[in-house]
């Protein structure tokens, strides 16, 4: 009897295994990031300046276009260089993320690139590493304490708030309602985006003719953009403009606008420069703006790691140094100058 | 013992039937409703908003008809989330890139979901793995096999119309997101549909009644000559093949298939069913009071997003009204 | 001469129902004081009230004179009133010892002092005489009598003046009653008062000197002595006269229904052979652990034969498989009703109709009226009062929950009836309504097969009794030469006395 259930479970196993790997298809393309807890490698020749620089990077597993757009900007960046020896973590949740850096530590890296699933609670074992003579550059989303990264390379989270709301400002006229969809809720990223709207929009417009009706997370998730926008619809009989954070996210929304048959009424923005947006703004009508917010920054970052690594810097400066902080300066994408950034569009 | 005695006690073991909380969750429905009404005079109790919050139950309320099954076993399904992200991302590759049919989109989803499910109904009922290990374990599975199957990438559907953009043909894949028959929403169709055949096979079938002496006393059923493995694997099977009808419904609202979609639907599904009435120790099981629970959480949501309550202040107000509709029902039941 | 409990007036009610409507008992030191009633008398209820699981509506609970904290089961554990209750309340995973002195061990702050624990778990053992349990044992893999004994241990390990035992005889065989009568007696010996409950006449006569019984929620006499007849008992309880417990013995046909043949899964059962007729009602006697139980699921299907085969009613039957054989017309109510037979949270139609919806279905749907009325008519052919078919069963007494186990096996119209225990738990007057049934059974043509520990009980109502002695059949005995004496001689090894019998371990 025993041995009839084991056959079963393997087979059920097995059949399940074949099905994975049949529908995987054609990926061959080293870019490829794997899924959580598993690395990939890619060792240097060994040759050039004889001085190997390795570096390990730790970000979250890549389900979201942009965060994959992440992971294969920087494993490309990594390629580029002889004299690197670069391997990529995945981790889903801050706890393992943790763990993985602390395993990773072990390893003895000579630098580590972090774009932690929560800055607040990497905090600490990125200033273990730190402490143990391991440089960190912090991507993106920002770790609490200065001494936990040697330099950090971020978007103007900020800056992106300030460009959204200027733009709606300036299409509305400072007259009008608008609806803001967040990210996920708690995040440095997604309080600094709300943060920037919200300030420039008093600064823009006084008089508050401006209004923000509605304002929900939508945690980076199409499906809780649909859901969370069919809602606000509903309470809202007036919508001039929609802010959203991410354009993924965005995807969900516009269907529950377009849904409704209300996508005449309104205008919408995103955040990031995926290809779908871009190419929704080209074709005009719901979907206006986005606000580039480059994925190329990891492909910095292990630019800026080796560069540490090495002992070197940006020649630029006097002397070359790698500055602490370098903040990447986002860009609005509307139809006028879509076709000049659809090349760095993520899809 | 007094005739009056008797009659009492009769009556008495007639009114702890299951009809108790499921009124009670009626009346939480009604005051949730209420406060709505109240509170967004203009907005919330309009038929507009009553389809849109059935619409927003189909979903979550199909899984929660299939978990209905599965705890009144006195199991548990942990995967139905995943499978629905897994089914949806499947089908979509199905229908490749350039294709248009939503037939394809709709037997593959449903299959791969029903494949799913009947892996975990193999490892529960014959492998003998206890069921919340071998759904958790389906549960990462079917995650990972959601990112795997097309590189971590969505999958647009949106050609799958049926050829008429902007007003999906009937059963096209996303007439069923946005058609409507008379004036009804097609996916609040299919959840009544599969709610109500959910309570005519639980109530008033052979294998409804076998499902829940399974729960209720596997060891009685067993010699009473259920044939218990048999009902342990179907209800598996069943939760995955509603899984995929699920899948169907949220693709053809959301124009795609996410692999990051039905994050957390299980928990919500059995949230739903539990606060109606089914316990978790399996032998009692409500289809009535799955609805009402997946009801409750869908006013909660729209109105509590009306109302434009910051998050934190959302999760509170859920966990406290969740308590409390558990805490209206019986003490029996709480478990 | 010292009252150690007096009950005055108590009344409790329950929504709905009056549970108790006056009851007086008093009980001195030294006693064994005998509570009998049928099931719905309010016996468990009284003794809740005393022990403080439930607070009475009305009345007074005096202990050593002074009133007793009401509904306060921890404050009456302090003063010395400890009950064991029928389904023993004891942890299977933890150890003898741990059992003993849960919620109250011995401690070196803030550790358990477990030195301590060990000897003073072997001390309160020996005092009962079973210093052969071993106090590391984990309480799960005792045997039964074992395990009630160290409940009785747990019981004393306070300063215990009052002891209520409820029904502990249900789960003992023969020999491991004499044990515990023995540990009764070291107890009032000391001065403890024992309240002691059951349904078996014949044990009130054996251990009691006092009586109550109580009816209807009533005391329908009190501090009788324990010799006092049977049917004046029996009559106080059910408030009128039974005519006779036992009904006409049933006399068997000579077709074969079932035959065993060589039956042999080890360890338990070694090669039993046996006939059932039609028309006989076969008693299987012996003590626990005798295999009988075991006999009777290798019949039925519920565990696989290593050996051997059964046969009904000429054709072999498919081994191993309980659809199969109740396919064939085999029904089985086993041993504990309601962890093996019934869904309690089930009304008692769909108790009854589990086994043989098909009969209901109707295009895949269940007539659900046709059911109702189905139940009704059996629940009242056996005579279930109320015959309310949507009553909740788990509220039902004992002898009703049995009634509504043979009405499903019943309704199936079953060949061959396999009882494991019909009457354990189950009142005076509905132990002879279950005698009649089986009677009449057998006349109607059915054979049926019972186990039994109540020797006397066999030694009545069977055509013949077989005696099992681990794991085989040792002698045959036909019914009229039965008597309760003998089959105990069969059922114990022959070197041994009978009063001797000590399985405990």
């Amino acid at each position: 009897m025993s041995r009839k259930r084991l056959a079963i479970s393997v087979g059920a196993a097995l059949v399940l295994a074949l099905g994975a790997t049949a529908c995987m298809g054609d990926d061959d393309d080293d870019s490829a990031a794997t899924t959580t807890d598993t690395a990939t490698e890619t060792t240097s020749a060994g040759g050039g300046s004889g001085e190997t620089v390795k570096i390990i990077a730790s970000v979250p597993p890549t389900d979201h276009g942009w965060l994959g757009a992440i992971s294969k900007d920087a494993q490309a960046a990594a390629e580029k260089h002889d004299d690197v020896d670069f391997e990529l973590l995945q981790a889903a949740d801050a706890d393992s993320q943790a763990q993985q850096i602390q395993q990773a530590i072990s390893q003895k890296p000579d630098v580590l690139v972090v774009l932690p699933q929560d800055g607040a609670a990497l905090t600490p074992v990125a200033q273990q590493a730190e402490r143990a003579g391991i440089r960190v550059v912090n991507v993106d989303r920002l770790f609490t304490a200065p001494d936990a990264a040697t330099a950090t390379i971020l978007g103007d989270n900020y800056q992106i708030g300030v460009l959204a709301a200027t733009y709606i400002a300036d299409q509305l006229k400072c007259q009008g309602n608008v609806v803001e969809i967040q990210g996920l809720a708690g995040i440095s990223v997604t309080e600094d985006r709300t943060k920037g709207f919200t300030d420039t929009i008093k600064q823009k417009c006084p008089d508050g003719g401006l209004k923000i009706v509605a304002s929900q997370p939508g945690d980076f998730n199409p499906d809780k953009g649909l859901t969370v926008m069919e809602n606000i619809l509903q309470a809202q009989s007036d919508i001039d403009a929609v802010y959203t954070h991410d354009d993924d996210m965005a995807q969900g929304v516009v269907q529950a606008i377009r849904n409704a048959g209300r996508d005449d009424e309104m205008f919408l923005t995103g955040v990031g420069g995926s290809q779908d947006a871009m190419q929704q703004i080209k074709e005009g009508g719901l979907y206006r703006a986005t606000f580039l917010y480059n994925p190329n920054m990891a492909a910095s970052a292990v630019n800026m790691a080796r560069l540490i690594g090495l002992g070197e810097g940006f020649e630029e400066l006097v002397p070359p140094e790698v500055p602490r902080q370098v903040v990447v300066p986002a860009a609005v994408v509307t139809k006028d100058n879509v076709e000049d950034y659809e090349q760095y569009a993520f899809d | 013992m007094t005739d009056t005695a008797q009659t009492w006690r009769g009556a008495l073991g007639r009114a702890k039937a299951l009809e108790f909380q499921e009124y009670a969750l009626a009346i939480v429905v009604v005051l949730l409703f209420i406060a709505g009404a109240i509170l967004k005079p203009d907005t919330f109790p309009t038929w507009d908003n009553i389809r849109n919050m059935l619409t927003q139950s189909s979903v979550v309320g199909v899984l929660a008809i299939g978990m209905t099954f599965v705890i009144a076993t006195a199991g548990i399904d942990l995967s139905v989330g995943s499978i629905v992200a897994a089914a949806g991302v499947f089908g979509g590759i199905m229908v490749g890139t350039d294709g248009t049919s939503s037939l394809v989109f709709i037997l593959a989803a449903i299959l791969f979901a029903t494949f799913l499910g009947t892996c975990n109904a193999t490892a529960i009922a014959y492998g003998r793995v206890v069921p919340f290990i071998a759904t958790l374990a389906m549960f990462s599975i079917a995650r990972g096999l959601a990112l795997l199957l097309n590189d971590k990438l969505p999958v647009s559907l949106l050609d799958l119309n049926g050829g008429s953009f902007g007003d999906p043909r009937p059963f096209s894949l996303l007439w069923f997101g946005v058609g409507r028959i008379f004036g009804i929403p097609v996916s609040v169709f299919v959840f009544l549909a599969i709610a109500i055949l959910g309570w005519i096979v639980l109530n008033r079938t052979r294998y409804g009644r076998y499902v829940i002496a399974v729960g209720g006393n596997r060891e009685a059923a067993r010699i009473a000559g259920v044939p218990v493995r048999r009902i342990i694997f179907s209800v598996y099977v069943l939760s995955g093949f509603l899984a995929g009808i699920s899948t169907v419904l949220l693709c053809a609202r959301l124009g795609s298939a996410s692999p990051v979609s039905g994050n957390l639907y299980e928990l919500d599904a059995i949230g739903a069913v539990v606060i109606g009435g089914t316990s978790l120790a399996g032998g009692r099981a409500s289809i009535v009071g799955t609805f009402l629970g997946v009801l409750t959480f869908a006013l909660i949501f729209s109105l509590m997003t009306q109302l434009n309550m910051s998050t934190e202040i959302q999760q509170v107000t859920k966990g406290l009204i969740v308590l409390g509709a558990v805490l209206l029902q019986r003490p029996e039941a709480r478990y | 001469m010292t009252a150690v409990l007096e009950v005055r007036n108590l009344v409790k009610e329950f929504p709905g129902v009056k549970a108790l409507q006056g009851v007086d008992l008093d009980v001195v030191d030294g006693e064994v004081h005998c509570l009998l009633g049928p099931n719905g008398a309010g016996k468990s209820t009284l003794i809740k009230c005393v022990s403080g699981a439930v607070e009475p509506t009305s009345g007074e609970i005096l202990f050593l004179g002074e009133p007793l904290p009401q509904g306060d089961p921890a404050g009456s554990l302090k003063r010395g009133v400890a009950t064991i209750y029928q389904e023993l309340d004891l942890v299977p995973d933890l150890s003898v010892a741990e059992s003993i002195f849960l919620a109250h061990e011995p401690r070196r702050w803030p550790l358990l002092d477990l030195d301590k624990m060990y000897r003073e778990s072997e001390a309160l053992l020996a005092r009962l005489g079973h210093e052969s349990i071993p106090v590391r044992a984990k309480v799960g893999k005792l045997r039964p009598a074992a395990q009630q004994i160290v409940s009785i241990a747990r019981a004393i390990s306070g300063n215990v003046r009052l002891l209520i035992m409820d029904e502990p005889s249900a789960i003992l065989d023969e020999g491991e009653i004499s044990t515990l009568f023995e540990v009764v007696r070291r107890l009032t010996a000391e001065g403890v008062g024992v309240v002691y409950i059951s349904h078996r006449l014949d044990e009130i006569r054996r251990i009691g000197d006092r009586v109550t019984v109580l009816a209807d929620g009533r005391t329908a006499a009190t501090g009788l002595p324990a010799t006092t007849p049977t049917d004046r008992l029996v009559e106080l309880m059910v408030g009128r006269k039974v005519e006779q417990l036992y009904p006409d013995r049933p006399v068997g046909t000579d077709r074969v229904l079932l035959e065993v043949r060589d039956a042999r899964r080890l360890p338990a059962v070694r090669g039993v052979s046996l006939q059932v007729r039609a028309g006989e009602v076969v008693g299987l006697g012996g003590l626990v652990g005798s295999g009988r139980t075991e006999l009777l699921r290798l019949i039925y299907g519920l565990d696989p034969l290593d050996e051997g085969e059964v046969v009904l009613e000429g054709k072999p039957l498919r081994a191993g498989h309980p659809r199969a054989a109740i396919r064939r017309g085999l029904g089985l109510a086993p041993e504990d009703r309601k962890s093996q037979a019934l869904v309690l949270d089930w009304s008692q139609t769909k108790n009854v109709t589990v086994a043989d919806l098909g009969r209901f279905s109707r295009l895949l749907l269940l007539d659900i009226r046709k059911e109702r009325e189905t139940a009704r008519k059996e629940l009242r052919a056996l005579n279930t009062v109320p015959d309310d078919p949507d009553r909740v069963v788990r509220l039902l007494s004992g002898g009703n929950q049995q009634k509504v186990v043979l009405a499903r096996w019943l309704l199936r119209q079953c060949r061959v009836l396999l009882l494991d225990e019909p009457t354990r738990g189950v009142d005076v007057a509905t132990k002879a309504e279950i005698y009649r049934i089986i009677s009449e059974l057998a006349a109607a043509g059915l054979g049926v097969l019972v186990v039994s520990s109540e020797l006397e009980e066999l030694a009545h109502i069977c055509t013949r009794v077989l005696v099992m002695r681990e794991g085989e059949i040792v002698a045959e005995v036909d019914g009229k030469d039965a008597t309760e004496r003998a089959l105990l001689r069969h059922a114990v090894a022959p070197t041994d006395s009978p009063d001797l019998v000590e399985e405990v371990v």
